[in-house]
């Protein structure tokens, strides 16, 4: 990357872009425009700025169904279209799953399929926050905007997440380093602590780096919770820290002016699973009758709280909702796609704008070797060996325009930037297609 | 001592270079297999198994088995516990189980590693070789494999 001369080549500059890559939605970005072309992205991150000048070899340009042989041909949109649905309408246990890097427009218009042919509709949410969801229902959400941090937070911890990979300007733009209206002199005047059993390279970027063992972060949160509430440690040593740390950490977080803790995936993926966030809750609401604290999950793709949003407000749950018995229901371990995957039950499989190739066990995956695949995405990857029908799609921020929720729930409208490919249509066109073929909107 | 089998812990996640190549889309490119099969080690460990940076190592769990490359971590040390980018090559080894809460298990997964000499599969041949979907055999050089394998349309026009 030391090739980075300055982009003078450009006929024009569009500012205040949203990026399209991760729950930040960063909404400072600006683009240079030549010949319909994206030639430059400034203000976004490497991986923002890499999604956006996408690789070209890879791009899904016409849609394709897989033929005798096992090789994707292309086809005409009509006939991608009749076969899909064809599929659909055999169907007795379709699951749609992806919808994290979709507007919510079109995850609404993908919720009208999924009620009219009785299928599961879920999110990337069953495979990294889910057990935030679970934690926020069983016990509440100390909810804070990124604003607030930006603003106020005098003390930040990033618990088992590490933005300085996934979300690369999540410590630049809203939380460590900039100057908020009651913290004047930005990294300064705060202070920042990582909670890993990694030395990760956000531990690395703040100052103080608290390890725990592997496994037992519950363990470290419930006796970080017993010091908040001031009770006595019989143990010298928890999770590999030692009492004295864990109250001097306790006495550091009850007196501080405003604090923000964010957790990532590092204590929603081991084995405590949504019992862990339930303890962070607990201890974020403890220390609320010292001073102001508040918590929010570091969410992954840049729409998946949209699609949590969408499906609370028009069905009631959140993720993972069934509509095979004509009525939403949604139950943990039962409607969520790797366990029915893993249970071997759905007959098609639909993945929107993602790639379950990337993110599923293999031993999951194993089950779409049996049955029909069908995917709507914008790029070939790994899930397109294994698809029978691909739909190209549109990238909602640059080829499409479309609305979606940032991390702390605050809607973002995304701007169409450059014309789409001439044979892809957009997420919201597809699904409406869908519609019109398996029998009119309802 | 120069033991040839290592018990380790695995670790995934996201690390930003995989996660650009990712984004970018260029799954199917030697970048994204040299950014994403790739186990981050503790130097101590490596020297074990007698193991250069970019060496071959096979990474087998209870699910599964997949050849990737070893590299020093530099994180701190961690000893006996090895990070993989998440995707493909690490998602072969990775517990499907959820414990009924929808989650899979990605982190903190007990396995072995070996040094091996077996090659690093680029993504097609990889998906190829576990699930083997459609019997295709893809006759093209393997640079040329780092291409998506289609038909294109020929006569019949799109409406």
């Amino acid at each position: 990357m030391t090739d980075s001369k300055p982009i003078t080549d450009f006929d024009r500059i569009i500012e205040n872009c949203a990026c399209s890559y991760c729950g930040n939605n960063c909404d400072d970005i600006t683009y240079l425009i030549k010949d319909n072309h994206i030639v430059g992205v400034r203000n976004a991150c490497r991986i923002g700025a890499s999604k956006v000048i996408s690789d070209q070899d890879q791009r899904l340009k016409n849609p394709m169904i897989r033929n005798k042989e096992g090789i994707l041909e292309e086809v005409s949109w009509t006939k991608a279209i009749d076969e899909t649905v064809k599929v659909l309408k055999e169907s007795m246990r379709p699951v749609m799953y992806g919808w994290g890097e979709t507007s919510v427009e079109a995850i609404k218009e993908g919720l009208k399929i999924a009620m009219k042919i009785g299928a599961v509709i879920d999110n990337q949410s069953t495979i990294c926050h889910g057990s935030t969801i679970q934690a926020f229902q069983n016990i509440g959400h100390p909810v804070l905007t990124l604003g607030e941090t930006k603003n106020r937070a005098d003390m930040i911890i990033y618990a088992g997440t590490n933005p300085m990979e996934d979300h690369p300007r999540h410590m630049t733009r809203y939380t460590a380093f900039p100057e908020g209206l009651f913290r004047p002199n930005g990294r300064k005047d705060r202070f920042v602590m990582t909670w890993d059993p990694r030395y990760s390279n956000t531990a690395k970027c703040s100052d103080k780096w608290v390890k725990y063992n592997h496994d037992e972060d519950y363990a470290f949160l419930t006796a970080l919770r017993m010091a908040v509430n001031n009770h006595k440690l019989n143990k010298k040593v928890i999770a590999g820290i030692s009492a004295e740390e864990i109250y001097k950490i306790a006495d550091q977080m009850k007196n501080v002016e405003c604090g923000s803790l964010y957790f990532g995936l590092g204590l929603t993926q081991t084995l405590a699973k949504q019992r862990n966030i339930d303890i962070l809750i607990q201890l974020v609401q403890d220390l609320n009758k010292y001073t102001k604290w508040a918590m929010l999950p570091m969410r992954g793709f840049f729409n998946v709280n949209g699609f949590n949003m969408i499906m609370t407000s028009i069905t009631g749950y959140p993720y993972g909702v069934d509509f095979a018995r004509g009525y939403p229901r949604y139950m943990i371990g039962e409607t969520t796609t790797i366990d029915l995957l893993n249970r071997k039950e759905p007959d098609v499989f639909m993945a929107v704008s993602t790639d379950p190739g990337i993110q599923f066990p293999g031993q999951t995956l194993k089950h779409l070797i049996d049955i029909p695949v069908i995917q709507i995405d914008t790029h070939w990857g790994p899930l397109t060996e294994l698809a029978d029908i691909v739909i190209p799609s549109t990238r909602i921020g640059v080829e499409t325009c479309g609305t979606s929720y940032r991390m702390d729930s605050v809607p973002i409208y995304m701007k169409k930037i450059i014309d789409k490919p001439e044979n892809c249509k957009s997420d919201e066109e597809i699904f409406n297609m869908i519609l019109n073929k398996l029998g009119g909107k309802n | 001592m120069n033991e040839n089998k290592l018990n380790v812990t695995i670790n995934t996640g996201t690390s930003v270079i995989q996660d650009l190549y990712e984004r970018k889309g260029s799954t199917l490119k030697d970048e994204y297999r040299q950014a994403t099969a790739v186990a981050f080690m503790d130097p101590r460990d490596m020297d074990k198994l007698n193991l250069k940076p970019r060496d071959k190592i096979e990474v087998k769990t209870n699910w599964g088995e997949v050849v990737i490359y070893a590299d020093k971590s530099h994180d701190k040390p961690h000893q006996n516990m090895i990070f993989i980018p998440k995707g493909p090559w690490s998602n072969i080894v990775i517990s499907p189980e959820t414990y009924c809460c929808n989650v899979p298990t990605y982190k903190g997964i007990k396995g072995s590693i070996k040094k091996t000499n077996k090659p690093v599969l680029l993504l097609s041949q990889l998906i190829k070789t576990n699930y083997n979907k459609y019997d295709v055999i893809d006759t093209r050089s393997i640079e040329k494999q780092e291409l998506p394998l289609y038909k294109k349309m020929e006569e019949e026009k799109n409406d």
